[in-house]
């Protein structure tokens, strides 16, 4: 759906870099997770292949379509939603949706579907100036799926919402991608990345530092170990196990069996953990 | 379709705005001045200031003659404030002038010297003749002080009858003439219309770049001219609504207004465009204030060419509003020259074609900057 390659991008049109050789594919049906703190370059990645940008070095196909091609015809196939919201605060959050859906080409879906959808049902007819935060923010989120759209770029879809919309959000994309839509998802938030993503791409100082699913990385990242807390004689013991040593093993599998356990993990590494040790660098 | 839903977009956005209003508002108010504090013509009579220095038999000799050429052949005894001081004058009005007859040569030399009016003071010599002393600001045309010098040369009734004697017959003699009110419309028509439309399009432009739905616009198969072309619409709509605002109770019936609205929107499309062509090189209203300003001061000089006729370099003439003052008063006159007006209209329509083409092209590449 997305292939990129040898990408370059300065913003002074000099050879002071923003983005440096980033190559990568996304495939159809796959959420695509594009991770990396403040200025590592993932905006202006995203803003090239939705064309915000104009492609200065490297190749890149987005939807089947080069985005060197004039025709406006491929953003019948895109969706994108804004990290910073950008609607007619002068308009009503119908007329918003009302206006952006006539500009395609393809059949839109009804603005009172999609408000109901993330929440906003009952404020069709206030305007988007009265709107919070984050109701404009879900405005925004609402109107990136006007047009049903096949490949959706998402930046940073839950920044600013409470735990509770942020969860529905996560759900709607959840069921998109579920019907065959591809997610091209731009966040600095290693948990909704873990939740959602199939493969995640680490960006640092414009270049990508690894591709790979949050499952492998946290398999060759994470410790083998399992932490375990437990009762003995009323006491609360904790002690760590190796879930490849035999000894081990064979100690983990007694307690289990004869004491009352109080917790147990496993030693899995986080996903910002991963990142840390990849890059060398917070997410801040 | 789209550009109309374009075009229903900016006139709601436009309607629960400022800036709609405020041309409203500006329309109306200009109609109220011209309706109730401009007179249909101004008063172009100059007032002299005079101190006759003779005899008082010659100086009645000298009021009787001035006061054959007053409107009613007497003169009429005033008070003027010379020097925080109220003073006795005559006064006679003619035709063209109001004549004040002061008490001393420091009246009128006060007159003049501080108050900046024609003052002059006429004596008579031994010989019985008279001699003239002017007061004059220092400003005056060499070509004044060379008639005032060559005036006296002569006897009074020789100049007269030697003017007299001159055949001065005007080639066009069905001409229209607008009243001094009417003659000030075209200029509030380019000001209110055409460069109002240059400096609220840019605003506009700035206004969406600012709530950033200008990127939300630019990932749509929707044509960028589409976006650009639904605020010049809103544009020209407010321009002819402004105008007509103005114009219809002042001038009633007079022009035609089917040839005027050609004008009003081939000038506002030129607007309009070159406001999007300034707006593209600049982020915020900010930036581009600078040079809005300037050129909409440039657009302002031809002004000075339509009021004071006598100066009228080349120059002017290449200043666009130099013509759409030209057109409006041509249609103002009723005259119904509709070659000239379509001429004009024409050439603002390619100028303006030409500024939106270039102008599309650079927001291809830069609406989201």
């Amino acid at each position: 759906m997305i292939t990129v390659k040898n990408l370059y991008h300065s913003y002074n049109k000099d050879d002071q870099y923003q983005v440096k050789d980033v190559s990568f594919e996304v495939k159809k049906g796959e959420v695509f997770g594009f991770i990396g703190p403040s200025g590592a370059g993932k905006s202006t990645t995203q803003n090239i292949l939705t064309g915000l940008l104009q492609l200065q070095k490297g190749e890149v196909t987005v939807g089947g379509y080069d985005v060197k091609e004039k025709s406006k015809d491929r953003f019948n196939k895109i969706g994108m939603s804004f990290e910073q919201s950008n609607v007619y605060s002068k308009l009503t959050a119908r007329e918003n949706l009302q206006f952006y859906g006539k500009l395609f080409d393809v059949p839109t879906i009804e603005p009172e579907i999609l408000l109901n959808l993330v929440g906003l049902n009952g404020k069709e007819d206030v305007k988007a100036g009265e709107f919070s935060k984050g109701m404009k923010h879900r405005l925004t989120f609402a109107r990136s799926m006007i047009n049903n759209p096949e490949l959706w770029f998402l930046d940073e879809p839950t920044t600013g919402l409470d735990p509770a919309i942020a969860a529905d959000i996560k759900d709607i994309i959840k069921g998109k991608n579920n019907e065959g839509v591809t997610v091209f998802l731009t966040t600095h938030n290693m948990f909704i990345a873990d939740e959602l993503c199939d493969r995640v791409a680490f960006i640092v100082d414009g270049k990508i530092k690894l591709i790979d699913s949050p499952k492998n990385l946290k398999l060759q990242y994470g410790e083998k170990l399992v932490e375990v807390e437990y009762f003995n004689s009323e006491e609360i013991v904790k002690e760590t196990f190796s879930t490849v040593l035999e000894d081990d093993k064979k100690t983990l599998q007694n307690i289990i069996e004869n004491h009352e356990i109080r917790t147990m993990h496993t030693k899995e590494a986080t996903l910002e953990e991963i990142f840390i040790k990849v890059t060398g660098r917070g997410l801040i | 379709m789209k550009l109309f839903s374009s075009f229903v977009k900016e006139l709601k956005i436009a309607s629960r705005g400022f800036y709609f209003y405020i041309e409203i508002f500006m329309a109306v108010l200009i109609l109220a001045i011209f309706l109730f504090a401009v007179p249909d013509n101004f008063n172009n009579k100059n007032a002299e200031y005079i101190f006759l220095e003779m005899p008082i038999q010659a100086e009645e000799i000298y009021l009787e003659a001035i006061a054959e050429n007053d409107l009613d052949k007497q003169s009429e005894a005033v008070k003027i404030k010379i020097d925080n001081k109220e003073k006795d004058a005559s006064l006679y009005v003619t035709e063209d002038k109001e004549i004040y007859i002061l008490n001393s040569r420091e009246d009128v030399i006060y007159m003049g010297d501080i108050e900046r009016k024609v003052a002059a003071v006429i004596k008579m010599d031994e010989n019985y003749e008279f001699n003239y002393d002017y007061y004059l600001q220092g400003y005056e045309s060499d070509r004044l002080k060379n008639i005032l010098k060559i005036l006296h040369v002569e006897s009074s009734d020789t100049i007269e009858t030697a003017m007299d004697n001159q055949d001065v017959r005007p080639l066009l003699t069905n001409y229209e003439t607008l009243s001094d009110k009417e003659n000030m419309l075209p200029s509030v028509m380019v000001f209110n219309g055409s460069l109002m439309g240059l400096f609220i399009i840019a605003a506009y432009i700035f206004l969406d770049k600012q709530e950033g739905v200008i990127k939300a616009y630019a990932l749509t198969p929707s044509p960028v001219w589409i976006y650009l072309m639904s605020k010049v619409g809103l544009i020209l709509m407010t321009s002819v609504l402004s105008s007509f605002i103005v114009l219809i109770p002042i001038v009633g019936l007079k022009p035609d207004y089917l040839l005027l609205l050609i004008l009003l929107l081939t000038t506002g499309f030129f607007s309009a465009s070159l406001g999007l062509f300034i707006a593209s090189f600049y982020k915020n209203i900010m930036q581009a204030f600078g040079v809005i300003f300037s050129v909409m001061m440039l657009m302002i000089v031809p002004n000075i060419s339509y009021f004071m006729p006598s100066w009228n370099p080349d120059f002017v003439k290449l200043i666009p509003s130099y013509f759409m003052l030209e057109g409006f008063k041509s249609v103002l006159l009723g005259n119904n020259d509709w070659t000239y007006v379509l001429t004009i209209s024409g050439g603002f329509l390619i100028i303006g074609l030409v500024l939106f083409f270039i102008s599309n092209m650079r927001y291809k590449k830069t609406l989201v900057g």
